[in-house]
């Protein structure tokens, strides 16, 4: 299993010129790696990851999963949105029902398969209540809970985290470090935190700011679990940032810039 | 909440006593301004001799019906609405028009299409609230968070599934607010067409109380009539709409 990202770029529409988002990315990812997608906004990484999820088309360049092209959403690519989307009219049993009961499985089934999950997550004990009563954190694994139940064979993560405060973030890496060890799915996730892209990732694709381009691939052979302080791991995060340093400099000096022609 | 108790029954306390206490004084002859013993005989009367039960029947048969075409209509109207854009640009372009028209305008036509019978109270009602409702279902299918519309797809739901299970309850808080006004609209509607022409119902028994001058069972009847307003509104809308809150942890207003 692996996916194929063959020399992909893309661009947008902007006022009336076109506005290069990603350039000729290639990258190859194995199934059952946790793969990281790390850079400064602007970067074109949730772009790349919809292209993955077969919710937008590259301009150029392919996309395949297993050797089949992916041009549209599909039950074995599931995406976590960074809002999230839980349905506040369903319970948090229900949410984690609803892909089940999408691809047509019986009540009685779909039930026993969301509560395997929401044990995974601990959240049995909560499974009637609704998800406006949940913290940041408990709201993250039941979207964790939600996704895994569809049994997907990769699971794309779009800045899940950013909106959390330290603590359960880091709850929330042990967890998610400990699902994909006993899930063995592949796992694609995009942050612009270069810490918790070492932190999680195998490897860690790291993108420059506009156009994204791939500007490195890092290998983090760290023993998991791993903690966002853990020292070997803060020498890797200080080489890509040294890295980085100019492009994070060039995007700030970019969008000054237009501010100030506005 | 103590406080807010004791304010309102000193309200109405007070209230009544200046009532009394003008028709006691014989301000106004008693056949123009009954005293509230009068109005509570009126309506104790109007249930014993069963006249209002059965006016309270008829009003309310009339109110299920034409209602209930009309949330069925207004609904699937509304959808349509959200789903093409053409029939948005054409119906719901008129629909948009005639939800302007005050509904007791269409008594008129009403009367010489139908005569003087059900299906004419029914077609008052009905052209009285169905573009509400019709409003409020487009409004809320099209200001459903397309974040909920994502995450639907994502997980599988396509065209028919996705609008069932995910677009209509996202779009609920505001269906059921359409709903409501629909609701009123309808009975507003209904008490006008009753009052206007003669066959039986709570708006006709108003009006007969006016024809016999009998003051007091006039404001017996507009008692009658909005005791039915609010226990509609506190029993089958209030839970409904705390049904939500409590799903959705709306702010609960007060």
């Amino acid at each position: 299993m692996s996916l194929i990202i063959d020399h992909v770029s893309k661009s947008f529409p902007n006022q009336n010129k076109t506005l290069p988002v990603l350039r000729d990315i290639h990258l190859e990812i194995q199934g059952g790696e946790f793969f990281c997608i790390a850079g400064p906004s602007g970067c074109g990484k949730t772009t790349l990851l919809n292209i993955i999820a077969g919710l937008e088309p590259a301009d150029s360049g392919t996309t395949t999963w297993n050797g089949k092209r992916i041009d549209h959403i599909g039950p074995e690519r599931l995406m976590i949105f960074q809002e999230l989307g839980l349905f506040p009219w369903l319970t948090v049993l229900q949410n984690v029902e609803f892909g089940l009961k999408m691809k047509g499985i019986s009540a009685k089934e779909r039930r026993k398969t969301a509560l395997v999950h929401l044990e995974m997550v601990h959240l049995a004990k909560f499974k009637d209540a609704y998800i406006h009563e949940l913290s940041g954190g408990m709201k993250q694994r039941v979207a964790l809970a939600r996704a895994l139940a569809m049994d997907p064979q990769v699971l794309l993560m779009d800045e899940p985290f950013t909106a959390l405060d330290a603590q359960t973030r880091d709850m929330l890496h042990d967890e998610l470090q400990r699902l994909w060890t006993t899930t063995k799915k592949t796992i694609i996730f995009v942050t612009h935190n270069i810490r918790e892209a070492v932190c999680l990732g195998d490897r860690v694709a790291v993108l420059s700011a506009r156009p994204g381009i791939l500007k490195n691939i890092v290998s983090v052979s760290l023993p998991r679990p791993r903690r966002i302080e853990d020292h070997g791991l803060m020498e890797i995060v200080r080489v890509i940032l040294e890295e980085l340093k100019g492009e994070i400099e060039k995007t700030v000096r970019d969008e000054f810039h237009e501010d100030t022609v506005r | 909440m103590k406080t807010r108790f004791v304010r309102q029954i000193l309200f109405y306390g007070i209230l009544l006593a200046i009532w009394e206490g003008l028709a006691l004084a014989q301000v106004w002859p008693g056949y123009i301004f009954p005293s509230p013993l009068d109005v509570l005989r009126s309506l104790a009367e109007g249930f014993r001799d069963s006249t209002f039960w059965v006016a309270i029947g008829i009003s309310l048969r009339r109110i299920a019906v034409g209602y209930g075409i009309s949330v069925i209509l207004g609904g699937l109207l509304g959808l349509l609405i959200s789903r093409f854009s053409v029939v948005k640009d054409t119906v719901g372009n008129l629909s948009l028009g005639l939800q302007t028209l005050p509904s007791i305008c269409w008594l008129p036509l009403a009367l010489l299409w139908f005569g003087i019978n059900e299906r004419a109270i029914y077609f008052v009602v009905i052209m009285g609230s169905m573009f509400s409702i019709t409003m409020a279902t487009h409004a809320g299918v099209r200001n459903v968070q397309p974040i909920f519309i994502k995450a639907g797809r994502n997980l599988g739901a396509r065209r028919i599934t996705l609008f069932r299970e995910v677009i209509i309850p996202a779009a609920m808080p505001s269906i059921l607010a359409g709903l409501k006004q629909g609701w009123s609209f309808s009975w507003r509607s209904l008490m006008a067409g009753e009052l206007l022409f003669v066959n039986l119902g709570l708006g006709h028994l108003l009006m007969m109380g006016r024809e016999l001058n009998d003051m007091s069972r006039v404001i017996a009847v507009m008692i009658v009539i909005a005791a039915i307003s609010i226990l509609t509104d506190k029993f089958i809308f209030g839970t409904a709409e705390s049904h939500l809150q409590r799903k959705w942890g709306l702010e609960t207003k007060t």
